[in-house]
């Protein structure tokens, strides 16, 4: 089944719940796996701080493998967003080891995250290019644009919606067909 | 935030000036706001003590004391308040002289962008000490930043939008301005105001007139509202806007 590797970060997540990011060190990481310092040490051999560079980097891809799985199945690019949009949110909210460690150590955790947002345009944008290859765009509107702006807005509002209430179904359509989607699609979008 | 200090801004606005010497008119505490600027932006946050600051001001360690008695903590937070006012101020100049919707979008996000780009403090801070900023730009403390922002730009738009859809708007582009600096994107460079132009009529304005249309529907149903309410009765949306919007492509027929 699970290699080492991933039993070692599987580990250091259980610590990095109980004591921070900061506190956990790899004796911690290698205690909690049943494995050896040196196993950890092979496997990382950068040591805590690639261990924990490596942990928030599983973590935030797997929020998004979540995600993925919950809009794969969606008919249609309004369905996609509305669905994306309430679940990213929702499972933001209820994460509560990211609660707790931004509570307590951001200054710590928010570099880290910046740089997996990073890449994490590119992924998005690459996943709705096929959802909007199946609309008319406005007249104008080049479909890379297009998904790097609705890649951006969406990591913007999941993490900091303002004045938008993602819980509530209702503006989160309002918010897919007019902020998100009013400017990219030519038609507009048939209103249920 | 702390109160606007309208009196500080500089004319230029640009870096903070080391030929500020003691004796001419400008405050002492200007002085070390702007020395500190200067610290801040050559060596960070965690290197810059007291001691180079009052260096850089021409001044004694007991004057930066005497006009901060909050010590190093005291001149930051003193920077930070100082900063955010003459941002706001430079937007609101720039902004006031608008002369339609799209251009008051325009100028004002390409006046953020190039003020934030090139603030010589935080872009240091941003490259070598992440850790002091990221924590007041991210999730809630984002929110925060967005809604200080509409609150002092959604007045600009207020000529050509209603109160709750300027409020909107301005949180929104505000939202765009971070988005984009954030994570700088290949195609799009927002200190430039010809290509911001070309984002706010492809995605800005459209979205702006389907937040209108949306906001009259639902005054029209009588319903909760699909759009979150920022607690005002609606009026007519695009009452008296000047004819800006329609140079802007769109194929969107106006029946609902």
């Amino acid at each position: 089944m699970d290699g080492p590797r991933q039993r070692v970060l599987e580990a250091t997540y259980v610590c990095v719940a109980r004591w921070g990011l900061s506190k956990t060190t790899v004796e911690d990481a290698a205690r909690e796996a049943g494995l050896s310092r040196a196993t950890v040490y092979r496997y990382f051999p950068g040591g805590r701080d690639e261990l924990i560079d490596a942990v928030v980097s599983w973590q935030y891809l797997r929020f998004f493998g979540r995600l993925y799985e919950e809009v794969r199945g969606a008919g249609s690019l309004e369905e996609v967003l509305e669905r994306g949009l309430a679940f990213a949110r929702q499972a933001l909210l209820e994460h509560e080891v990211l609660q707790k460690v931004l509570q307590t150590e951001p200054d710590v955790l928010l570099p880290k995250l910046t740089v997996e947002s990073n890449r994490t345009v590119g992924l998005i944008s690459g996943f709705l290019v096929p959802y909007l290859h199946e609309h008319a765009l406005a007249p104008g509107v080049d479909i890379h644009s297009a998904a790097d702006f609705l890649a951006r807005m969406i990591l913007s509002y999941i993490s900091s919606p303002g004045h938008w209430d993602l819980g509530d179904p209702v503006q989160v359509a309002a918010l897919v067909r007019t902020e998100l989607l009013a400017g990219v699609l030519a038609a507009r979008p048939a209103v249920g | 935030m702390g109160a606007v200090r309208l009196e500080l801004v500089r004319p230029s606005g640009a870096g903070a000036s080391s030929e500020h010497e003691a004796g001419e008119r400008v405050p002492v505490r200007v002085r070390v706001i702007d020395s500190a600027l200067d610290c801040i932006a050559r060596q960070g946050v965690a290197k810059t003590t007291l001691d180079d600051v009052a260096r850089q001001a021409g001044c004694s360690r007991a004057t930066v004391y005497r006009v901060f008695p909050g010590g190093k903590e005291g001149v930051l937070s003193a920077v930070v308040d100082t900063e955010v006012s003459r941002f706001f101020s430079a937007l609101a100049v720039r902004m006031g002289q608008a002369g339609d919707l799209e251009d008051v979008l325009v100028e004002g996000m390409t006046e953020a962008a190039t003020r934030i780009t090139r603030h010589g403090a935080l872009s240091y801070l941003l490259c070598h000490e992440p850790e002091v900023v990221l924590p007041q730009l991210a999730f809630a403390r984002m929110d925060d930043v967005l809604a200080t922002a509409s609150a002092f730009t959604s007045p600009f738009l207020g000529r050509w939008l209603d109160h709750d859809e300027a409020v909107r708007v301005a949180e929104w582009a505000a939202r765009i301005v971070v988005s984009y600096l954030a994570c700088p994107a290949e195609d799009v460079d927002l200190t430039n105001i010809s290509e911001v132009r070309a984002l706010v009529r492809t995605f800005v304005l459209p979205g702006i007139r389907s937040l209108s249309e949306r906001g009259r529907d639902d005054a029209d149903d009588g319903d909760e509202g699909a759009v979150p309410s920022t607690g005002r009765d609606r009026r007519t949306p695009y009452g008296g806007t000047p004819d800006t919007t329609s140079t802007t492509s769109t194929t969107k027929g106006e029946a609902s």
